[in-house]
């Protein structure tokens, strides 16, 4: 009992400056139910119990929102979670359906930031890559990337920068061309007998798919075919190939 | 007297006014038009204005078991974003410092790494997936909403000197106190390659960790 009431206090200055952080004064969002009812659950997850229904013609009060669900207080103050689903059936004070963003495959098609992470392998070695991009059109996009290769002779850093083109915004499926420039830095293990730091940089061309799944998310695949401009007589090839998961906004 | 007479004069004066403001009021209290025209517009609901608590971040410490270094404390700190009720993105960040081999205790004055290269470092991105949320019941008065979790990634540790492709897996028990703060115990086990003792081998390190987390 002691170890909750001092974990309540903890989060008793969180609860009193995020008052003042986001404004209290704001209008309360308010909504009708228009279906005949809607059921309320404990938490945010369809396997939370259902507790509670809220019958056609309530008001109810949308407090926050989590992923899918909605955290609504009716007039009696009691509170839980909503399906965002069921919240978009309600009317609000206008009589009009709730306008909530349910995110969808046209969301996706209509996207202007997209971030994901893609592993893979790097000529034979691992690799992990991070990406942030943004839409200029439908079909053409700019991409900033990170990515860190770690080989059995070496550790690997990149940065590159890389313009996308996709020829069918709106397919679920979609393919794309890239091509970019970057910088690499090659620093070998130790243990090896002559260690050679390197850096240089690289031109890159490669051709990926993107496959919307559902909500705000979309599996990404690429293979990467990169050109390491070095100092010496010859320049260096590498291909990669990579597959994550992404979001979008 | 001259009492009298102000009092008769004042008292119908008096009487006067109530029966001139009178009618007036009564009429007020019978018409239904308000004096003043609501001029409340119904609002329409705002998207914007509403609080959405997608992300969280998190700090936790715990004992990692670091193969042939003993086992130590560890610290660390991460960050989530929940995709959906089920699945989430995970970035995780953890410092620890190895210790002795038992060749070292048993030969005494000898090191097989420097302090710097003790220190152990690790970052990963994992994936995770809810699989049995939950409530649990404190006395009679609280029932908190929890999560079980298997979580899995892949990130790199940074030990020995040498950096390494590192998976990990794990899973994890996580209650949330309030819709916003959560607290979660959980175990991560670490693989990788290293070479730091001789020849290559897997590294297996264990990892139990308890957590606090906020969202936002």
């Amino acid at each position: 009992m002691p170890i909750v009431i001092l974990l309540l206090m903890l989060c008793l200055p969180g609860m009193t400056w995020a008052g003042w952080l986001w404004g209290d004064d704001e209008p309360e969002q308010r909504v009708r139910v228009v279906e005949p009812f809607v059921v309320w659950r404990t938490g945010p997850a369809v396997g939370y119990p259902v507790f509670h229904s809220s019958e056609k013609g309530e008001w109810l009060t949308l407090l926050q929102r989590k992923t899918g669900w909605m955290k609504v207080r009716d007039k009696k103050g009691r509170e839980g979670w909503v399906a965002v689903a069921a919240i978009a059936q309600t009317q609000d004070a206008t009589g009009e359906n709730v306008n909530l963003s349910v995110p969808d495959m046209k969301a996706f098609s209509d996207r202007k930031f997209e971030a994901g992470i893609l592993m893979g392998e790097f000529e034979g070695s691992p690799v992990t890559a991070g990406y942030g991009g943004y839409w200029f059109t439908p079909n053409l996009a700019a991409e900033l990337w990170g990515s860190q290769v770690l080989g059995s002779a070496s550790e690997i850093l990149m940065v590159n920068a890389n313009i996308v083109h996709q020829p069918f915004p709106h397919w679920r499926v979609s393919p794309y061309f890239t091509l970019g420039v970057g910088h690499i830095w090659v620093d070998p293990k130790a243990t090896l007998a002559v260690p050679e730091e390197r850096d240089n940089t690289v031109g890159h061309a490669g051709l990926g798919l993107r496959a919307y799944i559902t909500e705000r998310y979309f599996i990404r695949a690429e293979f990467k075919d990169y050109k390491v401009f070095t100092s010496r007589s010859t320049n260096e090839e590498a291909t990669e190939w990579k597959i994550g998961l992404s979001i979008f906004f | 007297m001259e009492n009298r007479t102000k009092h008769l004069f004042l008292t119908g004066f008096c009487l006067a006014q109530v029966m001139a403001f009178a009618p007036q009021v009564f009429a007020q209290e019978r018409d239904d038009w308000p004096l003043i025209e609501p001029d409340v517009k119904p609002v329409p609901v705002n998207e914007a204005l509403i609080d959405t608590e997608n992300f969280e971040i998190g700090a936790f410490l715990g004992v990692i078991n670091i193969e042939d270094f003993e086992s130590s404390f560890i610290y660390g700190g991460k960050l989530t974003y929940h995709l959906s009720e089920t699945f989430f993105f995970e970035a995780g960040i953890g410092f620890a410092e190895g210790g002795q081999t038992s060749f070292e205790n048993l030969a005494g004055n000898v090191q097989v790494l420097t302090d710097s290269e003790r220190e152990y470092r690790y970052y990963n991105i994992n994936l995770g997936y809810n699989l049995l949320p939950g409530q649990a019941f404190f006395s009679e008065n609280y029932a908190f909403n929890t999560n079980f979790y298997l979580i899995a990634g892949a990130g790199a540790t940074d030990f020995g000197g040498d950096t390494r492709f590192t998976f990990n897996a794990g899973a994890g028990y996580q209650v949330l106190l309030t819709d916003s703060l959560a607290i979660d115990i959980g175990v991560r086990q670490h693989y990788y390659r290293i070479d730091v003792v001789g020849a290559e081998k897997t590294s297996m390190n264990t990892e139990i960790r308890t957590g606090l987390s906020v969202f936002f």
